[in-house]
């Protein structure tokens, strides 16, 4: 298995766009934590609400920084692998906008690898939320 | 030198359109004027964008690029700020 794998979907993010876990694997591959992580769309924001957000996405740069942040961030020690997947375009209140599976040794760089990718793709990847409220703003 | 720069989420929103043209100085010597004097150029010539300009990054190129970074009117230049993925 690859240790990193990206993607930027159109729309939400499918139930099972990630896979399915490979259990025979993981424990043979020294896998003791698969945590996986989804965002997904909330009906309120600051008290409005809403009904969907739309991604823009600047490409290839987008990938490309999420792939490089993925890798960066898998060469914790224990982390085995890191699967991203975003979403383009419209997702609406409720699906899933994005999902991260991390599988690693143990729970704790899995965890701390899966915050630390958020955090940084929050803060450098260029990927845009337009908000659309229910009046149609 | 003239620099089309992309724009993006609420950059773009703002300026009404997808991408503008900034008339940049050139220092002497330089093939093209640096980072820092595009964003200064987008600040200077594009009112509309200040909000932005403060935690605006310059990509080139789709990597983003040091302010001393050399521009040349045929890279792809792209001003990344506001973001929020996830």
């Amino acid at each position: 298995m690859s240790r990193v794998r990206i993607a930027i979907v159109d729309g939400p993010v499918r139930r099972g766009a990630l896979g399915e876990p490979c259990e025979d694997a993981d424990g043979r591959d020294g896998v003791g934590s698969r945590i996986r992580f989804e965002g997904i769309v909330r009906g309120l924001e600051n008290g409005e609400r809403l009904v969907a957000i739309d991604y823009e996405i600047y490409e290839p740069m987008a990938s490309r920084m999420l792939e490089a942040i993925a890798e960066d961030e898998a060469q914790r020690d224990g982390v085995r692998s890191i699967a991203v997947l975003h979403s383009r375009g419209r997702v609406g209140v409720g699906q899933v906008s994005f999902a991260c599976e991390v599988r690693s040794a143990h729970r704790a760089e899995g965890l701390a690898a899966l915050g630390s990718f958020i955090d940084r793709m929050k803060q450098d990847v260029p990927i845009w939320k337009r908000l659309v409220f229910s009046d149609l703003r | 030198m003239r620099i089309e720069v992309l724009l993006f989420g609420p950059a773009s929103q703002a300026a009404g359109c997808d991408r503008i043209g900034v008339e940049c100085a050139v220092a002497g010597g330089r093939a093209g004027p640096t980072a820092a004097s595009v964003l200064e150029a987008i600040a200077a010539q594009h009112p509309e964008l200040e909000f932005a300009i403060g935690s605006a990054r310059l990509a080139v190129n789709h990597a983003f690029a040091p302010r001393e970074t050399v521009v040349a009117p045929t890279d792809e230049v792209a001003l990344v700020a506001l973001v929020g993925g996830g």
